[in-house]
């Protein structure tokens, strides 16, 4: 297979407001996939609104000083779209996907939201109360519980550490005037970029969002910094739901930012560990002891720090047991890294799969907006392959001893406290958490 | 694993739209047929330098019976755990050193295993598909091994899922005859009962070629592929016609109901109707249907029960073609404290006025074009197309129809969405699962 990767012709142009626009031009499927990206997300949440961020990005859309929210709806759904909105820690985002004949019509409505939103007080009131009621839901979900208890313990008191959903006290502090007060001073053109993706040509594209966005000017402010992660003190957090009848497992230890030089050496490393079906967790967890369904490492980088974890389940019974197994195999990997062999496999597989990770408009238009976001150059895609290739079995063994859950690490199972935290001290100070405060 | 969607292909031109470039050119398909029955079929497509390989056995839960439930969905793992050429733990280890990825899935109506791959390993993976279809390897200690390994996925899927509880109480209502009566993933007893000579009577039923279909899309040349399974297949014996599926469920003569007691924090409504089979050209105006009801923001059922009442945090409906009359199904989220009772008559008010008033133009209008994109992003990858062709051939007998869809859709006006309204969504002819919080003191 050719090492490098060809990415489409991509146009980039600063507006006089600041907005940055890209564009990709393709061939094939007469879809256009655009974001718009809002730099900052829920790490911008005042302390004690959590969830603030998460909630602008969804009441955005109803009511700007053209439409009515229902309008809205209406003028996407009809050209058979549909608008997703999503939050992370380090920004907020819209995105849709749609005929390019309509391309026109959709940056109109993200135009409005992002420059002319008017935050009816009726429907802020009415999505707050709906995020209240759907944390209900996601408590009722072990696996989002012990997502939410892993970022909890492995931020400690970082703003990475908050869920973007907020919780049910902070969301019921919220009032209508933080929702403008959040848009106001950071939904600006020169901390926001517009990514088009599709079967278009370039300059008609950026032509159009020209003048679309033309009418959006702001006070030009940076935004606030954030600041440095830190490691987790090692504990063992046990979320108590006493009838459920398999615990939900993550161990996490602090990781590194996006633009890391180690990123790639710890992409490698974390495959080896615990990616695809033929990872050493795998391999130990699942298909020799049949403790799980499955199992997964990853490192999840963001704008000022990361995390390392391993995600699993196994039946109540088993708790400690895949704890103890996943750790003895992650102690293995760092005193002896990757074999030749099992190095050779992943480089093969995290490159011959690449390219589907590019294959749609909307894959490629989430690539792109991540490059932006994280002020990475387009190499990063097209030596993606080279880059992959050249990590050594050393450097494997180095970022393991470095980042995986040897000594600081935080062990967070959501199952029934009675059966499983006493089984569990040996992994650390146990704390047990009644599920309900999750949320 | 389960919920197959219903849509097809674009077909090349379209009357109402201008021609683009060829998304899927059906007239470039392959189609073959070995003397073992196994069907092959070849699309070459050359903009993403992949392949995906699908392989489709006729059989699923629905070919199953009392006391082997869950038998196609185990078997699904015993795949990957070893054959003549290539032994246990080898299957995904050379294909991921050749760049690519393998995983499978099994529904009421199929097992489909797929390999998405870097164009260069094709021989390779026609290699590992065939050998495993030719000597799978069935040994008492994977098997005991797959067993707990899917044990915890069912623990993962119904027992600790709210959603799963639920489906899993409404499909016994709908169907009281039918194999779609079960679970997929079969009652847990069962997955403890099923022993390694029921592994084998199944393997040589369903897996035979004559029971299968090989779909190959991508950046192949379809003459060298088609010779290539000719190579590595055409030794494999055909197997026995599998035994026919019961088709004896009775009509139902009024509602039926369950109550699902688990400690949750808010209760949520699930209800069920039976459809048409996927054959039937009802399906795709219930397709119309489901968008009108509940896809989108301004769909009937989400403005109503989420945004104007607040009795719900969310709404969707899963209609799902299947081989046999399949189900139509609504489910509601509801907010805390909200009475059940309540959010169903608001739930069946806006069935009925449906029922009574049918949709207007512009919702059908809306629908479509929904559906027209969902159509469109399915085939934006070789795995969406190679998928669609082996779900067409596997539901509706023709790979063909996968072009059809839109055709399908085109059709449907205002008048059909309210007639399978009134057929379809019947008041005493529906079944209906309600969660009760029980809140622990």
């Amino acid at each position: 297979m050719s090492p490098s990767i060809a990415l489409p012709p991509i146009h980039r142009e600063t507006l006089p407001g600041g907005l940055r626009v890209i564009v990709a031009e393709r061939k094939g499927i007469p879809l256009a996939a655009v974001r718009l990206v809002l730099r900052g997300g829920s790490s911008l949440d005042p302390s004690g609104r959590s969830g603030l961020s998460h909630l602008v990005a969804l009441a955005a859309r109803r009511g700007t000083g053209r439409h009515t929210g229902e309008e809205i709806d209406l003028a996407i759904e009809s050209i058979g779209a549909e608008l997703g909105t999503g939050v992370d820690e380090d920004a907020s985002y819209f995105g849709l996907s749609a005929p390019v004949e309509v391309l026109p019509r959709c940056l109109d409505v993200l135009a409005e939201m992002a420059g002319n939103p008017t935050f009816p007080a009726r429907e802020v009131d009415r999505l707050r109360r709906r995020e209240v009621a759907a944390l209900a839901h996601d408590l009722d979900e072990p696996g989002v519980v012990a997502d939410r208890a892993m970022l909890a313990a492995g931020y400690g008191s970082h703003p990475y550490a908050r869920s973007s959903e907020g919780t049910v006290r902070s969301l019921g502090a919220v009032r209508r005037a933080d929702v403008a007060g959040f848009h106001q001073r950071y939904y600006r053109p020169s901390a926001a970029f517009l990514v088009v993706v599709g079967a278009v040509r370039a300059d008609e594209v950026l032509a159009l969002v020209r003048r679309r966005f033309a009418g959006w000017r702001t006070a030009e402010r940076p935004l606030p910094p954030i600041p440095p992660t830190t490691a987790p003190r090692t504990a063992v957090v046990v979320v108590d739901k006493p009838d459920v009848t398999q615990s939900q497992v993550r161990i996490a230890s602090e990781g590194f930012a996006r633009r890391s030089p180690d990123y790639y050496p710890g992409m490698v490393a974390s495959a080896v560990l615990g990616g695809g079906f033929t990872s050493r967790l795998m391999e130990a967890i699942r298909v020799n002891r049949g403790l799980s369904y499955g199992v997964r490492s990853r490192f999840a980088t963001s704008a000022v720090g990361g995390l390392f974890f391993v995600s699993t389940f196994t039946k109540v019974e088993t708790t400690a047991e895949i704890v103890q197994v996943t750790l003895d195999e992650t102690a293995r990997f760092c005193a002896e890294g990757p074999s030749a062999e099992e190095l050779e496999r992943t480089q093969s597989y995290l490159c011959g799969l690449y390219p589907l990770s590019l294959e749609t408009h909307d894959q490629l238009a989430e690539k792109l907006a991540d490059l932006e976001l994280y002020g990475l150059d387009d190499s990063e895609v097209g030596e993606f392959r080279e880059r992959v290739r050249a990590v050594t079995p050393d450097q494997c063994r180095e970022v393991g001893r470095r980042y995986f859950p040897l000594e600081r690490r935080v062990v967070v199972a959501v199952g029934p406290a009675r059966a499983i935290a006493r089984s569990l001290e040996r992994f650390g100070p146990v704390k047990v958490v009644p599920a309900r405060k999750m949320v | 694993m389960d919920g197959a969607s219903g849509h097809g292909y674009v077909p090349r031109r379209m009357a109402s739209q201008p021609e683009s470039p060829a998304l899927l050119d059906l007239a470039q398909v392959r189609a073959h047929t070995l003397s073992n029955g196994l069907r092959v079929r070849v699309l070459p497509e050359r903009s993403t330098p992949t392949v995906s390989y699908y392989t489709f056995f006729q059989v699923g839960s629905r070919n199953e019976r009392l006391g082997l439930t869950g038998i196609s969905h185990l078997f699904e793992h015993m795949m990957f755990n070893g054959a003549a050429r290539y032994g246990p733990k080898e299957f995904d280890r050379v294909l991921e050193a050749r760049g690519g990825h393998s995983n499978a899935y099994t529904s009421n109506d199929v097992t489909a295993y797929y390999e998405d791959f870097a164009a260069e390993a094709l021989e390779t993976v026609v290699d590992l598909e065939s050998d495993r279809m030719r000597s799978l390897r069935l040994t008492e200690d994977s098997l005991e091994q797959e067993r707990e390994v899917v044990k915890e996925e069912r623990r993962l899927r119904t027992e600790n899922s709210i959603f799963g509880l639920m489906e899993e109480q409404l499909e016994s209502l709908v169907f009281l005859a039918h194999p779609y009566r079960w679970p997929v993933i079969g009652w847990m007893e069962d997955i403890q009962r099923i022993a390694r000579e029921d592994c084998e009577a199944f393997f040589r039923t369903y897996y035979a070629p004559s029971n299968a279909a090989v779909y190959v899309v991508g950046d192949v040349d379809p003459d060298a592929t088609l010779r290539l399974v000719e190579r590595y297949y055409a030794d494999i014996p055909a197997g026995p016609r599998p035994a026919p599926v019961p088709q004896g469920e009775p009509p139902q003569r009024g509602e039926r109901r369950a109550t699902v007691r688990y400690p949750a924090q808010a209760p949520a409504l699930l209800a069920g109707w039976r459809g048409p089979a996927a054959r039937s050209p009802d399906s795709a105006a219930l397709d119309v249907l489901q968008v009108c009801l509940a896809v989108g923001e301004s769909s009937r059922l989400r403005r109503r029960l989420v945004q104007e009442l607040e009795l719900a945090v969310s709404v969707s409906i899963s209609w799902g073609w299947r081989i046999d009359p399949g189900v139509f199904l609504a489910f509601a989220e509801l907010a805390p404290g909200v009475p059940v009772e309540k959010a169903e008559r608001e739930l069946w008010a806006e069935l009925a006025k449906v029922a009574a008033r049918g949709v207007t133009a512009a919702e059908v209008r809306r629908a479509k074009a929904l559906l027209r994109s969902s159509v469109l992003h399915e085939l934006a990858t070789h795995h969406g197309v190679a998928h669609a062709l082996g779900q067409a051939e596997a539901l509706l007998g023709d790979w063909r129809e996968a072009g059809r869809a839109l055709e399908h859709y085109a059709a449907v006006g205002p008048r059909d969405v309210k007639r399978v309204a009134v057929e379809y969504l019947d008041p005493t002819r529906r079944s209906v699962v309600v969660l009760d919080p029980e809140v622990r003191r």
